[in-house]
């Protein structure tokens, strides 16, 4: 053991061991963040013949090892004196994995794809229940072959929102969309969806169908981008148009092929082309895309928009698939008449007078009917957190502004078949309604409200003011739900 | 290392207690410093390495930094600048240099801190929700200023 001319009395401490190399053999102490090891090195060893042993320690390749000491990089060609690495000193290690960076910034890329994915799942179910692209029927009995993913559910409200909420239930989200795919398959399931009243009471509320429709971030996205659309949903007249034509399916079919004929007239002007071509471009597309994520196919495809003026407006969107046949098994994309501009059997061409693409076929009471719908409000029923958030989002409320305001489509939710078959659901109908008008009533005690079905009710001679206003109450001030009530809890 | 009494301990004897401590590898392994120089007499110029935190996009990455620690060491906080670029906040983009209100380490500096804590508050910076996530620059730039 040569004697150093070094001045590290530890040197002469170290042990004597075969050294294979010359000088002294040093312990160096080689800490990982969860290991440490001891390592016996010869002291003016270099960093790669360190690594060598240390490879064999710490099982790792020898280019996965990162050295470190006293805040420096070991670089191979360095020798360990070089860096004043002596005896009983620590050398810090990393061993590199073989993901890099990127990997890291890939995963945080992606998780925020997750988010906006989530987000546009919550955006597309923003859009009105009955409003947008809900199937076409286009004068085809048969439902739609590839129905939408109907937004039937933001109907409801955004519900998966309220799961962005924090309502933390990913659980929500999946019912929504399992409920969306369910209606997918189900065409029939749309066209009673469109048939059933309470739905078109709710579209006959223009403010509440544009607010659902702003509601969605999409669409404001979109709004932003073509202030045509914006334009649209401000025009009342045209909501009520759009509205009207949703509820009553003969009058679509006609204003459908109203619509599509004028466009492909629009499309043998010369230059007619090149303008439809690029509505669809400007406004079809990214609601395409934007919905396709989410759906797989295109639920707003009808969005479209389109103010009253063919061919001057550029927001008109142009549906490229045929006419569906109206006698034959119902066809999405064949391109059998290409020029002609149709609307895809299961979406809306939105047309002049049909901004929206509301298809009568695309809602009906199917929806409380539908086993999402049943699992949604089992779930609902077992949370009463989700309950409380449910009805705390703002459309949601408008929702159930207009459902107090009509008490026949009060009557008609609770009493649909769906909400009674289910006593936890027709529990929860009568829960939403008193919490909405719970909610609502602002400083008006119930007596005060239902003041004058007070009145009818006495007149009719139901003398029990306490009964008649606990009937009220329960029925959200549906009168002749109310008299029911009252007979049925009365012995004669 | 923290002394009681209020005894002021000379700046060289706490350097050189730092020294010996980064070199015996003081701490849980996730930082390392030393002498830039082991010349430098007057024990200014460190540096610093940290291990990038793991489940942060610093995961893998070791981030080297140039640590001063001027004449009125401990009284005053070192200057911390960082070589490797990174993306953190608090961090100037250009140069690296460390934004001493950002680091609250530095901002409410005591002399009993010592270069290993301000590498580790550096560290843990790194693993903040707001951080964790930022994208950063490709592995191995430097800032040249």
């Amino acid at each position: 053991m040569a004697e150093n001319s070094g001045t590290d009395p530890a040197v002469e401490r170290s042990a004597e061991e075969n050294a294979a190399t010359s000088g002294t053999i040093i312990m160096v102490t080689v800490k990982t963040p969860k290991d440490k090891e001891e390592i016996a090195i010869s002291e003016d060893a270099s960093v790669s013949q360190f690594k060598e042993e240390i490879s064999k320690r710490f099982k790792a390749k020898q280019d996965q090892l990162v050295l470190i000491f006293a805040g420096k990089i070991l670089k191979d060609g360095d020798t360990l004196s070089q860096h004043g690495i002596k005896d009983g000193l620590t050398v810090h290690l990393v061993i590199k994995t073989a993901q890099k960076a990127t990997g890291a910034s890939s995963s945080a890329g992606s998780s925020t794809s997750g988010t906006s994915q989530v987000n546009s799942g919550t955006a597309n179910t923003a859009s009105p229940g009955p409003a947008v692209n809900l199937g076409t029927s286009q004068g085809s009995g048969p439902s739609p072959a590839t129905s939408q993913p109907a937004s039937l559910f933001t109907g409801f409200g955004d519900l998966s929102s309220l799961a962005n909420l924090g309502m933390g239930s990913a659980n929500f989200m999946e019912l929504q969309q399992q409920m969306q795919r369910q209606l997918m398959s189900n065409p029939e399931m749309l066209s009673q969806i469109m048939e059933n009243p309470l739905v078109q009471n709710m579209m006959s509320n223009p403010d509440l169908m544009r607010q659902m429709i702003m509601a969605n971030p999409q669409m404001q996205q979109l709004m932003e981008r073509n202030p045509e659309i914006s334009h649209m949903l401000n025009n009342p007249e045209l909501m009520r148009q759009t509205m009207e034509l949703a509820r009553n399916p003969a009058m679509m079919q006609e204003m459908m092929r109203n619509q599509d004929r004028a466009l492909s007239n629009l499309e043998s002007i010369p230059g007619g082309y090149n303008a439809l071509r690029r509505m669809y471009t400007d406004i079809q597309e990214p609601m395409f895309s934007a919905a396709r994520e989410q759906f797989g196919n295109n639920p707003f495809s009808a969005l479209g928009v389109n103010a009253d003026s063919p061919g001057a407006q550029p927001s008109r969107t142009e549906n490229r698939e045929p006419l569906p046949n109206p006698w034959g098994p119902p066809d999405t994309t064949s391109a059998a008449t290409g020029t002609t501009t149709t609307s895809s059997t299961s979406s809306t061409t939105p047309s002049v007078s049909n901004p929206l693409g509301i298809s009568s076929s695309s809602l009906g009471n199917g929806i409380f009917n539908s086993p999402g719908m049943q699992s949604l409000m089992q779930q609902i029923s077992e949370n009463p957190q989700l309950m409380q958030n449910m009805l705390s989002a703002p459309y949601m409320r408008s929702m159930m502004q207009s459902l107090a305001q009509n008490p026949e489509v009060a009557s008609q939710v609770r009493s649909s078949p769906a909400a009674g078959t289910n006593p936890a659901q027709q529990q929860l109908m009568q829960q939403m309604l008193q919490m909405f008008a719970g909610g609502s009533a602002s400083s008006q005690t119930p007596e005060v409200r239902f003041q004058q079905q007070l009145e009818q009710l006495s007149a009719m001679g139901f003398i029990n003011r306490e009964a008649n206003l606990q009937a009220l109450i329960a029925t959200g001030g549906d009168i002749n739900a109310a008299i029911e009530r009252l007979l049925g809890s009365q012995p004669s | 290392m923290s002394r009681s009494y209020g005894v002021k301990v000379p700046r060289n004897f706490r350097l050189l207690e730092e020294l010996e401590e980064g070199q015996k590898g003081v701490g849980d392994g996730t930082v390392s410093w030393g002498l830039e120089d082991d010349d430098d007499m007057t024990l200014t110029r460190w540096r610093g390495m940290i291990i990038g935190p793991p489940r942060t996009i610093y995961e893998n990455r070791m981030y080297s930094l140039r640590v001063e620690c001027g004449p009125r060491y401990p009284e005053t906080p070192p200057f911390v600048r960082f070589v490797t670029k990174i993306n953190l906040n608090g961090v100037h983009n250009s140069s690296g240099v460390v934004d001493t209100r950002a680091v609250s380490a530095l901002a409410k500096w005591q002399n009993s801190y010592s270069i290993r804590v301000v590498l580790q508050e550096l560290r843990r910076l790194m693993m903040c929700k707001e951080n964790m996530k930022l994208p950063q620059p490709p592995e191995g730039q430097i800032y040249t200023n």
